[in-house]
């Protein structure tokens, strides 16, 4: 069975390159048999991806450990969901993953593109197929998912106890899921500049590809915070590991041209820059790649280093000089005359907006690779971290939360003062009060006071469009305050379900702030029955408890939660020591609230004396950051969700296509 | 002038380095501090169990703390043994001020090239041209208020 994976994934290389020559070949001598042949090859190239990719999920499944992945990753012990996970848990297994994803969204993009953007098509077909033919290359002749071991291992090494996690189950699928979507913008961007269609058209079409991108983004990176601060036990959910930045800088140039593009498409302006943006988010994502393979930076992903990074750094400049060089190419064509009235605009707002996003970014790859330069100039290793992206990126992130409050109401074109006036005098009372009664409640003068009155503004300004929207509404049309939220939503989704996001964005910023400024941590030694104080909280180390099973030991600290005289809850932060890479791991323990998490590590223990040493923080507020998470997901979907006109062209179009089918 | 001031703005968004010197705390000198066990973690947060790095190192804060010694003192002595990736951070001196003022400058010249462009734009604007009075027949006048009616009266 693996040699026909193998087969398959060789199969599929031939029929990608076959595409990508056909499909150039299509679109240069204008040949539509061509094109629909680059186009069935892409097809083909999906079906034998995911044949391969459903034997390697096969073998690992039936414990086949006669293959090299399925021993190094998994075992006959690890439950089915984790052997599962271990499909991209490993390098090989990542890499075929990313191939089956890509080839998937390929096929949707040739179905919905069956009858629209005929010209771009076959470069959009070659663009995803060079991608593809990349990915299997690397899986064909450098390292084969299907390598057959020379003697048969009688038991697998087990995946890395780190990943044995639910959040795990997601984050890595969500996050490729973000970084491959890319690719669809990226290659109608190489479709529009090598066909010299350069209008918004390829624009329109992606649309909804680069918020699913981003949307995916969003929660890979959400769902890797909530891992880190859940697995690895430190307090935290975001170190500026070097990997964690390399997720983090696509999400902010995908986050950039979200908002530059509605000045495309309102004034077909900056036609460059747009470009510019979509063609950084997918080489930020291969980047990414690379530093999570190459191990040129070290990271806590080092888990995923292997020898590919001269391949991944080789395929990044070629991205860079093909992207590069067609955009040079058309650049006399690709300018439009600029048609900005005002700095006090809102096309001057998302100006602004994309060079703080852009910003962030770049200071985010400066720390990323600042070691690496140190290293070349001056032959002294240094470590860039999160003293550094924190100082150099909070006051960053305040201009940001601020422009977040101004883009959504200032008017487009021209904002008078009257305008002005009507747009910000409510948030800008709201932020007022907000400061004062922060400051009443004793809250400091920092980054997190000016987070919080900030956020307020910025909530001010998507309330009041709420507000005012709803009121319209009722006043023409005597609706009820909920028909005409519904509806007010309804007409124009993008809209308001880019406020919801705004909040989500806000909603994130203040957790992020609460709980870095305001964080209680003690550690402390007790014997059994003694007591710690964190915060309001007294904690009561009660006994230790051990369990055992074929997979893992487990050693658990009971300890009673204890708030103005009453027990509130029991907690049970474990050691866990898996047996078969004997590894030891932390489970942290939590009591969350919104208002704060109380989280409890067992930090070590010995067994003589019978001592637990508790380590205990109070994080305040960081349920607003998943909840922020809800918010976003919730935005986007608004955002996306196709207007009732859509899903009957959409409807009438697929029974259309039927008809000659029946 | 302009960049002299952004620069102090810098400095002062950076937080004053050596401020804090007086009054370092444990916490903040193990967060100045990277472990050496490859978590890739502060000192502060690494919680590896029993680390052989991190574990010795917090004690050894504690001690030299407890002993009357200063944060510069103390982040020397660690600097002296491991070199300076120690430091969680890049230190304010000679090329690590690359690090530090590179992003602040990009944004600072981003700022001026976008201000300089949006200044241009909003300066070539071509004045809105001015409503042509085409003359309308009276007919086509005509219908179109007929039609207008007809609409209004619709449920």
């Amino acid at each position: 069975m693996p040699e026909i994976g193998r087969l398959a994934v060789c199969l599929a290389l031939l029929f990608a390159a076959y595409s990508v020559v056909t499909s150039i070949l299509g679109g240069v001598r204008r040949r539509p048999d061509f094109v629909r042949s680059g186009e069935h090859a892409a097809f083909a190239v999906a079906g034998l991806v995911v044949v391969a990719a459903a034997i390697l999920l096969r073998a690992l499944l039936q414990h086949d450990f006669t293959l090299e992945y399925v021993a190094a990753y998994s075992s006959s012990s690890l439950p089915t969901q984790y052997t599962v996970a271990a499909l991209w848990g490993g390098q090989k297994g990542s890499l075929l993953f990313w191939a089956f994803m890509l080839s998937l969204f390929t096929a949707i993009v040739q179905i919905q593109n069956r009858d629209r953007n005929r010209a771009l098509m076959p470069y959009v077909t070659a663009t995803l197929m060079t991608i593809a033919f990349f990915f299997l290359a690397l899986l064909t002749f450098v390292t084969d998912p299907f390598e057959r071991l020379p003697v048969a291992a009688r038991e697998g090494a087990d995946l890395n106890p780190l990943l044995q996690n639910y959040w795990m189950m997601l984050h890595p699928p969500s996050l490729y899921t973000g970084y491959v979507s890319a690719s669809v913008p990226f290659a109608f961007g190489i479709a529009a500049l090598a066909s010299g269609r350069l209008g918004d058209q390829w624009i329109r079409s992606v649309r909804r590809w680069a918020l699913f991108s981003w949307s995916f983004l969003t929660l890979g990176n959400l769902l890797g915070a909530r891992w880190a601060y859940e697995v690895l036990g430190w307090g935290g959910y975001w170190a500026w590991d070097p990997v964690e930045n390399a997720a983090f800088m696509p999400w902010l140039v995908s986050t950039a041209y979200l908002h530059s593009v509605m000045i495309q498409e309102k004034k077909d302006m900056l036609r460059v820059w747009n470009l510019v943006l979509v063609l950084l988010t997918f080489a930020l994502t291969i980047f990414g790649t690379f530093l999570t393979r190459s191990g040129v930076i070290s990271s806590v992903h080092s888990f995923t280093q292997s020898g590919l990074g001269p391949f991944f750094i080789g395929f990044l400049l070629f991205v860079l000089v093909v992207s590069g060089g067609l955009l040079v190419y058309r650049l006399p064509d690709l300018r439009t005359p600029a048609t900005i009235e005002s700095f006090f605009s809102r096309e001057a707002a998302f100006l602004f907006n994309n060079l703080i996003l852009v910003g962030i970014a770049f200071a985010v790859f400066w720390g990323t690779v600042f070691p690496v330069l140190s290293e070349w100039v001056r032959g002294v290793k240094i470590t860039v971290g999160p003293p550094f992206f924190n100082r150099v990126n909070a006051p960053l992130g305040l201009v940001l939360l601020f422009f977040t409050g101004v883009g959504p109401v200032i008017a487009w074109r021209r904002a008078s003062p009257r305008n002005l006036r009507r747009a910000f005098t409510g948030p800008v009372l709201t932020a007022l009060a907000a400061a004062v009664a922060l400051g009443v409640a004793g809250v400091p003068p920092g980054y997190a006071y000016l987070t919080f009155v900030l956020g307020c503004f910025a909530l001010g300004t998507v309330g009041q469009e709420f507000w005012r929207g709803v009121r319209a509404r009722q006043a023409m049309l005597h609706e009820s305050a909920p028909r005409a939220l519904s509806r007010l939503v309804g007409k124009n989704r993008r809209r308001y379900g880019g406020y919801v996001i705004h909040v989500g964005v806000v909603s994130a910023f203040v957790a992020i702030a609460a709980s870095t400024a305001f964080r209680i941590e003690v550690t402390q030694p007790l014997k059994r029955g003694e007591e710690m104080q964190v915060g309001k909280f007294r904690l009561r180390y009660e006994r230790i408890t051990t369990a055992e099973d074929a997979h893992l030991s487990r050693l658990a600290a009971e300890v009673s939660v204890w708030r103005d005289g009453r027990q509130i809850a029991t907690l049970a932060p474990e050691k866990r020591f898996y047996k078969k890479p004997q590894q030891p791991t932390t489970e942290v323990a939590m009591r969350s609230t919104l208002t704060e998490d109380l989280y409890v590590v067992l930090g070590s223990y010995d067994r003589d004396s019978d001592l637990a040493t508790i380590q205990a923080f109070v994080n305040p507020l960081v349920s607003w950051l998943w909840l922020g998470g809800i918010f976003m997901a919730c935005g986007t979907i608004i955002t996306m969700w196709p207007a009732a006109a859509e899903r009957r062209a959409t409807a009438f179009a697929l029974g259309g296509a039927r008809v000659p089918a029946e | 002038m302009k960049v002299g001031a952004a620069l102090v703005l810098v400095a002062l968004l950076l937080g004053a380095p050596g401020i804090a010197a007086a009054t370092a705390t444990q916490q903040e000198l193990e967060e100045s501090l990277t472990c050496q066990c490859g978590c890739g973690l502060t000192v502060h947060s690494c919680n590896h169990l029993q680390c052989q790095s991190g574990e010795p190192m917090k004690k050894e804060i504690a001690d030299r703390l407890a002993a009357g010694e200063d944060k510069e003192k103390i982040l020397a002595a660690f600097r002296g043994r491991y070199g300076e990736k120690i430091l969680s951070a890049p230190t304010f001196h000679g090329f690590n001020w690359f690090a530090w003022l590179t992003p602040f400058a990009a944004l600072l010249l981003g700022a001026l090239g976008l201000t300089r462009v949006l200044h241009r734009w909003t300066h070539e604007t071509p004045a809105p041209v001015p409503p042509v009075a085409t003359p309308v027949d009276s007919a086509l006048r005509s219908r179109l208020e007929r039609e207008l009616a007809e609409l209004d009266r619709e449920p």
